[in-house]
């Protein structure tokens, strides 16, 4: 990563040069150092699919998956994501058709404006990957990082519930 | 969920037609669209609650990194202020003067080619005022009041007559507090210039009256804007208003000639777009000694802005609650230094019901009768203010049923007689008759030949189902598969719609679709009626139906030609027609439009030692009239319900005392209900379609929150014996 000289005198913004691994695709980025992740996903890379809800961590709305965990990526600064693994919801699903998730999601009705819902389902699938989906409670517990304020939870429980069923009975 | 009713009051739970864009991330709302060149704006708010503008340095700000434009009072230029719309005043002009009248009112907006540089430069703003006192308390007596602001105080019979002639008196007061609508998708503009007209994509529940509205500020003919909000990240009210940042955004651009985008920050959004005004309300019930209610009088009092006159009609829900011969109901606001208030999700509905049903469960109690039968009792069978009888009513239906379904009979009537485990448990109930609204609408519909419809107008889906909704009811109306059907929604230039507000947007675009598709079948069957080879030939409009994507004769299904077999001998390509509704007055209708009823039972558990509050079960019965999508309607009740746990139990926007400052502008510390939070809730649709529109539906948005809260009160004093007469009820209330 390579720093720009930073000088109060001249009111320099120090900017970054890095690259970026985002759903399996490399971006070389020059940014602000104060530029968030998450402005940087939806600013510079045009991956809108994240949301930015409130800026302070404090409701979910952009939630992604670094290296496999789920961070607020508005609390995360881009610069710190050098040679880290960035996963969106752009990277769920394999573009021909969606993740069981997502049709869960759709099908129990997890969502009515939509605009929390990409942070939903990258928390739900963490929360499933961290075998949190064990009952309704588990699941309330651990998705309640994510705020809908359209009060979808009910649905989104279910949807949660239906895929972590699913892979119980896989196994 | 169960139904009491028939196939034809609930429509097929289809999955939203937009679902597979929103879970993928791909629906744009308004703040994920960039335009090249685009530059972005962040609005400076006042740090005082009242006074004046003494100076502004702004040089600081001019001269950061990437700043291109710094707008204040003294460089904006003049701007109108937008007409008086259906729900009142339109907010200020900004940026106009010198005076403040409430903390955070934006008095600068920088534009800079970042974020993050307008951000940064936000803060070098340097504004110096001279403070006034701030009148932030409803009782101050400096505070302007305004009586009966929307000349809706009613009043029948004789109350003092009623009064006395109780048994049972009960005066009670109740309070409320300032919430806020904070959708999650924080609202934004992105206006750009082209050609001299002003393309705005907006975060709105109203696109219609934006683009009047904007045309105005700017004394621009309306075909020089256009608003356009296909997607829209939640509103609950907030989309209701034409706020001051879209006039500021769609100035910073034509001030720099680039596309602007302005995103208004989270603690913004408790201050620039609306919140539910704190009240206070008094309610006398009187009662015979067998339930008969004698006398209703409600007499409340909301807080607006210094110049605004939110609508917030609170008293007047008890005016048709009950049959009472003697009731009155009286507004008043009080005029503050605080932000423009605005309706939230049940605006004056949601708050008026919770102290008109607290008081009737304080009414019980004092008369040991079991609430659902004082209710029960009081039903009110005809409009008790109209005389009129409804259109439809089955609020009888709604409290038996929930009663079953909830197990009301379990209950025992003393306080404190309940428990699970330590845990002392209340049952607690209310009843919900919420206010009909429909407006006059346009829709246009679009057969073409390759058998698909496209149907349209400018409401806007916020996460209501419209899209999906309109969809079915295009496909029942016009006989398609509802896989070829598109429904646009959103956008100015689309025929002029109401709000997506008042629960009346199903059924003003319902019945406006209603009359597009019937004009066009109309105009279908006279391409072919005249045409003896078609086997259509010779039918009038009421001989024929649709159906299998065509049109056929009534009791002659061979007798059938598709409208793309119709179009193409006749050589179209497609065949548009356009439909306006326009609602009848009660008069004419010869019966009272009904809005939906419910009925809300709500179980409680508390702490006995720790105070520790939590709602363990709901369960709401709706009359909504016809249900177009049982999927959707379900979604509208239990996130109304979750709503409502957050005015019962959460929500409250805490002002420090002499800026009015909002201390907790954030979604970590003004508490908004989680996951955790919410139970299970359980929704059942009782009624039979509504008879006072062509599609039987009756709006179902906002009923879903409102009885939530005077539930879970009227559920706490059940469990504790403490009747907690003020809004959120929290734990420490209970100790």
């Amino acid at each position: 990563m390579a720093f720009g000289v930073s000088s109060p005198t001249d009111q320099q913004v120090s900017q970054a040069e890095f690259t970026l691994r985002v759903n399996g695709e490399e971006y070389a980025v020059r940014v602000d150092t104060r530029a968030t992740l998450l402005d940087v996903l939806r600013d510079r890379l045009g991956l809108t699919g994240t949301k930015k809800g409130c800026d302070q961590g404090a409701c979910g709305a952009c939630t992604v998956h670094v290296d496999g965990k789920r961070v607020l990526s508005c609390l995360t600064l881009a610069a710190q994501c050098q040679d880290r693994r960035v996963t969106t919801i752009e990277g769920v699903g394999d573009g021909a058709s969606p993740h069981p998730l997502q049709s869960a999601f759709l099908q129990h009705d997890g969502f009515q404006c939509g605009y929390c819902t990409p942070g939903q389902i990258m928390s739900a699938l963490a929360l499933l990957n961290e075998g949190r989906a064990g009952s309704a409670d588990e699941i309330r517990e651990y998705m309640s990082g994510n705020i809908c304020r359209c009060g979808a939870y009910q649905n989104i429980v279910s949807a949660i519930q239906q895929v972590a069923g699913d892979r119980g009975a896989a196994l | 969920m169960t139904t009491l009713s028939g196939p034809q009051l609930l429509g097929a739970a289809r999955d939203r037609v937009e679902g597979p864009l929103k879970v993928a991330g791909r629906a744009p709302y308004p703040n994920d669209l960039s335009y090249p060149g685009m530059l972005h704006a962040v609005a400076v708010g006042s740090t005082i609650g009242a006074g004046r503008i003494s100076g502004i340095d702004a040089s600081a700000a001019e001269s950061a990194p990437g700043v291109i434009s710094v707008l204040t009072h003294l460089n904006a230029g003049p701007l109108r202020r937008a007409p008086v719309t259906p729900l009142g005043v339109s907010p200020p002009a900004p940026l106009q003067d010198d005076v403040i009248h409430h903390y955070g009112q934006h008095v600068a907006v920088v534009v800079a080619q970042t974020f993050e540089e307008a951000t940064e430069a936000a803060t070098l703003v340097h504004v110096s005022y001279t403070h006034e006192e701030a009148i932030l308390d409803l009782d101050d007596p400096r505070a302007e009041r305004r009586t009966n602001p929307w000349g809706r105080d009613a009043q029948r019979g004789d109350v003092a007559q009623g009064l006395a002639a109780a048994d049972i008196v009960v005066d009670r007061t109740y309070l409320t507090r300032d919430n806020t609508n904070n959708p999650m998708g924080p609202l934004t503009t992105v206006a750009r210039w082209e050609d001299g007209v002003l393309l705005i994509n907006n975060s709105t529940q109203w696109a219609t009256l934006e683009h009047t509205s904007v045309a105005a500020a700017f004394d621009l003919p309306l075909e020089a804007v256009n608003i356009s909000a296909p997607y829209v990240g939640g509103g609950f009210g907030a989309g209701l208003r034409v706020w001051p940042h879209v006039v500021l955004t769609a100035l910073a651009s034509r001030t720099t000639g680039r596309p602007v985008k302005l995103v208004l920050t989270r603690p913004q959004m408790f201050t620039a777009c609306g919140h539910r005004p704190k009240g206070k309300q008094r309610l006398l019930l009187g009662a015979t000694s067998d339930g008969m209610l004698t006398a209703i009088d409600h007499e409340a009092l909301t807080a607006t802005a210094m110049d605004d006159d939110n609508f917030e009609p609170t008293a007047t829900v008890s005016a048709a609650a009950y049959a009472c011969p003697n009731a009155s109901t009286r507004d008043q606001q009080a005029r503050l230094n605080i932000p423009v208030p605005n309706s939230m999700r049940g605006p004056g509905a949601a708050t008026g019901n919770y102290a008109l049903e607290c008081a009737v469960d304080e009414l019980a109690v004092e008369l040991g009768m079991d609430p659902l039968e004082l209710r029960l009792r009081n039903d009110a069978t005809t409009h008790p203010q109209l005389g009129l009888p409804w259109s439809s009513r089955a609020m009888r239906e709604c409290l038996l049923h929930g009663a079953e379904l909830f197990g009301w009979s379990r209950r025992t009537p003393e306080a404190r007689s309940m428990r699970d485990g330590d845990m002392l448990v209340g049952y607690g109930l209310a009843a919900v008759g919420y206010p009909w609204f429909r407006a006059r609408c346009a829709a246009r519909a679009t057969v073409r030949q390759d058998g698909t419809a496209y149907v349209c107008s400018a409401g806007t889906e916020i996460g209501n189902g419209a899209y999906t909704v309109f969809v079915q009811l295009s496909a029942e109306l016009l006989g398609l598969d509802v896989e070829r059907v598109t429904f646009g929604l959103g956008d100015s230039s689309m025929p002029a719609a109401p709000q997506t507000g008042g629960s009346g947007l199903t059924s003003s675009v319902g019945s406006a679709v209603h009359e597009a598709c019937r004009r066009l079948v109309g105009d279908v069957l006279a391409l072919v009626a005249e045409d003896p080879d078609s086997p259509l030939y010779g039918c009038s409009p009421e001989d024929v139906e649709v159906g299998e994507g065509g049109l056929r004769r009534r009791g002659d299904p061979t007798r059938w030609e598709s409208y793309a077999g119709i179009l193409g001998r006749g050589g179209l390509s497609e065949l548009t027609a356009t439909g306006e509704s326009t609602p009848a007055k009660p008069q004419e209708l010869g019966m009272a439009p009904a809005g939906a009823f419910g009925a809300k039972y709500v179980e409680v558990q508390v702490d006995p030692d720790l105070g520790r509050l939590r709602v363990a079960r709901a369960v709401s019965v709706i009359d909504g009239g016809r249900i177009l999508n049982e999927k959707m309607a379900e979604s509208q009740i239990i996130g109304g319900t979750v709503g409502g746990i957050g005015m019962g139990l959460l929500e409250e926007a805490v002002s420090d005392a002499g800026t009015g400052r909002v201390a907790n502008a954030t979604l970590g510390d003004y508490i908004v209900p989680v996951n955790a939070d919410v139970p299970d809730m359980q929704v059942a649709f009782v009624g039979v379609p509504d008879p006072a529109n062509p599609i039987g539906t009756k709006g179902i948005g906002e009923i879903g929150l409102v009885g939530i809260a005077p539930a879970i009160a009227n559920a706490v004093y059940h469990a504790t014996g403490r009747r907690i007469r003020s809004l959120p009820i929290t734990l420490d209330m209970l100790l």
